[in-house]
């Protein structure tokens, strides 16, 4: 009797609740659209990605839905979680900052956003990067208005110098210019050297970064990274060129002895700190180097667009950063409309106000419009812009972390000399071909 | 119907079979298992992807992993030869001090108090080749005027992660071997001092030999830590460059964890396992050698 009581009383509250619930949807229409609904989410954390979540409110106050952020790490520490939650099948939460090149190994984790968001909506964004968001036919991410393609910083003091120009074309036979080909970066950054104070030149010098930097070398020598059956293909003429260009530098004292250990902060740190000559860079430090309270450059910044290669191909190894629904997600409605929310015109407005690029076409006319009064932010846009029409995305292979462990450390061989560049290309050639074999790639 | 009734003494050690089977066992026997499979992170399905010793025999014939394996020795025995000495030597010195030891015991432990990946972060920084305090100093003394890169170059990387081990450890052996100080009975020393033993001769002859069990047990405890040597590692140079400084766990880490290959990494892990018992037994061994030469037990 008791259970019965217990279960009709239940009975009556659901109902009521369930009543109550209608009448309130219905009451303020769309703005409670997904009210009760709590989707929580894994993203991206630093200062340059907050500004963005502070927007989330807003969504939480339209929809009635919550949004509970259960982890916030950068994207290498969000990559061995997201691979533990698929291991232990903890997959449950709805939405998680995605980046293009890690996105291919996560097939099975997120769902199809071309079934959630609206053809107008994808049509909207940059295609170039939608093409780069889609595996398989399934559109993984929405991109965020941190779209990423590298362009040269170069401090402008040194083209200003008379006396060093004179040098510089008595010793090269070409006038000093700021580069339009890395041939001519390499010659400029060996003539700035005055180490240990003062340094040409600079790059990443390990995991995926140093192989992306190589990677679009060799496509600016005219070669490629696979076949397209993913054999490798780099261990060729131009793979060889490209890593002679870094072994170069490195040899000649221009780039700084540690650069092998040097990730993104450390670069955009060095050349803040005024010891830098010339130094490809992402889009997101362009506030910071021309700020006098954080950069000694500041003011003295110029950026050109990256350079270009001997076969006349510009480097532009480019990512971006998105969001994704997974495919256990309870409320995927709910998480595809949070994930649209926090890319669209607005939110790439808000973002791209602070220096990183938009990827909705709309947003890219109106930062140009908006810098139209400053000319540095106009020069840097310009620069971005230039480069991102031709850049191109890390190869489509759920293999290219693997791959990129795999052939840093023999890049890093060549560079500090335990290696010949031929022996190194070598060596990592026949480590990734033994892996995509292993793994029946082909 | 007669009740099942488990012996007493089941009964008593169930509960702590339980734990240790769901915390130890289990995941010892999966991971056992999964270094027989193609268990890939990403694709939860391989793990019935039976392979045999395909996984073994690739970390074998590997020369990378035996490299790791060599620096791996290598900084075992540089570093807990270091520590025992520096230890030993600072053990002697505190323990001569009358007034204010106690204070100088806690501060001999702060290293101990930061966590690992502090540690690291801190001697990244003092041995950037850039901005570095290091090559500041040295800099600053007119020593050197070029940028030594201390992370890069193969043997100062080396000598800085031992530098990191030794600054962050060597009070464990200095709290113990003083420990074993405190606890050296004063009648032998008396009897060598008036047998007409010189200090050194009553150091070695002595004092030594009634230290060794407690070296033994600091250098078994920290033969277990730099086996599995990780987190400093991983901070300062992540095994590089050019896997000038790829030890075990972080060549295991990132073939487990960044390219996903459990199967393979459970496969290094299990043999690596060896190196760490290899050390242990022996100096168990040691232990119950310099025990029974003290006569304290077979």
């Amino acid at each position: 009797m008791r259970t019965f009581l217990k279960g009709a009383s239940s009975a009556i509250l659901a109902t009521a609740a369930a009543v109550t619930a209608v009448v309130s949807v219905s009451s303020i229409g769309q703005a409670a659209e997904f009210d009760g609904v709590t989707i929580e989410a894994k993203l991206i954390g630093g200062q340059q990605y907050e500004a963005l979540y502070a927007r989330i409110p807003e969504w939480e106050a339209a929809t009635g839905a919550k949004v509970n952020i259960i982890s916030k790490k950068n994207h290498f520490e969000l990559d061995k979680e997201f691979k533990s939650d698929i291991a232990a099948g903890t997959t449950d939460w709805c939405v998680g900052s995605n980046h293009s090149s890690f996105a291919s190994q996560y097939s099975a984790l997120y769902t199809d956003l071309g079934d959630l968001v609206s053809k107008d909506t994808v049509a909207e964004f940059v295609q170039a990067n939608i093409k780069a968001a889609t595996f398989d036919g399934k559109l993984v991410m929405l991109p965020r208005a941190q779209f990423d393609v590298s362009a040269l910083y170069y401090q402008k003091d040194l083209y200003e110098d008379a006396e060093k120009a004179a040098a510089f074309e008595d010793k090269y036979g070409y006038p000093l210019a700021v580069p339009e080909t890395w041939a001519q970066v390499k010659d400029q950054a060996i003539f700035f050297a005055d180490p240990p104070n003062f340094y040409g030149t600079q790059y990443a010098g390990k995991d995926e970064a140093i192989v992306g930097r190589y990677y679009e070398m060799v496509v600016a020598e005219g070669g490629k990274l696979f076949n397209d059956d993913f054999s490798p293909a780099f261990n060729s003429e131009e793979g060889k060129r490209a890593l002679q260009w870094f072994v170069d530098l490195y040899d000649a004292g221009a780039v700084p002895a540690g650069t092998t250990n040097y990730l993104w902060d450390d670069l955009g740190n060095g050349f803040a700190s005024g010891t830098i000559g010339l130094n490809l860079d992402w889009p997101g430090w362009a506030g910071f180097f021309n700020d006098p309270s954080a950069s000694k450059v500041a003011g003295n910044v110029g950026v050109a667009p990256a350079p270009k290669g001997s076969a006349g191909v510009r480097t532009g190894w480019s990512g971006f950063h998105g969001f994704s629904v997974t495919e256990d997600c309870e409320n995927k409605e709910a998480a595809a409309s949070l994930v649209d929310f926090l890319t669209n015109e607005d939110s790439q407005k808000l973002e791209s106000a602070a220096g990183p690029l938009p990827s909705r076409t709309a947003v890219w006319d109106y930062v140009s419009e908006q810098a139209k009064g400053d000319p540095y932010r106009s020069e840097v846009l310009a620069a971005f812009k230039e480069t991102a029409a031709t850049a191109f995305a890390v190869p489509p292979t759920p293999l290219w972390v693997e791959t990129t462990n795999i052939i840093y450390p023999e890049l890093q061989a060549a560079i500090l000399g335990d290696k010949t560049v031929d022996e190194a290309l070598a060596d990592a050639q026949d480590s990734v071909d033994e892996l995509m074999q292993e793994e029946g790639v082909y | 119907m007669k009740r099942l009734k488990l012996p007493p003494w089941l009964v008593l050690l169930l509960p702590a079979i339980i734990i240790l089977s769901a915390v130890v066992l289990i995941p010892l026997v999966f991971s056992l298992y999964s270094s027989f499979t193609s268990y890939r992170l990403t694709r939860p399905d391989s793990i019935f992807n039976w392979v045999g010793l395909f996984n073994y025999e690739k970390a074998v014939t590997d020369v990378k992993f035996w490299a790791a394996f060599g620096r791996t020795v290598l900084l075992l025995a540089v570093a807990l030869n270091l520590e025992m000495l520096l230890g030993l030597g600072l053990a002697l010195m505190v323990s001569k001090v009358t007034s204010g030891q106690r204070l100088l015991r806690t501060m001999m432990m702060f290293p101990m108090m930061f966590s690992p990946i502090l540690v690291g972060f801190q001697f990244k920084f003092i041995f950037n080749d850039n901005v570095g305090l290091v090559n500041n100093a040295l800099q600053s003394l007119g020593i050197t005027d070029q940028a030594i890169p201390w992370l890069v170059d193969g043997n100062l990387a080396m000598f800085s992660i031992i530098f990191a081990e030794v600054w962050t450890a060597t009070s464990v052996f200095g709290i113990l071997i003083l420990a074993g100080l405190y606890a050296i009975p004063r009648d032998p020393l008396e009897a060598a001092k008036v047998d007409g033993c010189t200090s050194l001769q009553s150091f070695r002859y002595v004092t030594l030999p009634f230290l060794m069990p407690f070296i033994y047990i600091a250098m078994a405890i920290r033969s277990l830590d730099v086996a599995r040597a990780y987190d400093i590692v991983q901070i300062m140079t992540n095994g590089g460059p050019a896997r000038r400084t790829e030890l075990l766990w972080t060549l295991i880490g990132r073939t487990g964890y960044v390219d996903a290959r459990m199967g393979y990494a459970n496969a290094m892990g299990y043999i690596s396992i060896f190196l760490a018992i290899f050390f242990t037994v022996y100096f168990f061994k040691k232990l119950t050698q310099s025990r029974r030469e003290l006569g304290m037990g077979a």
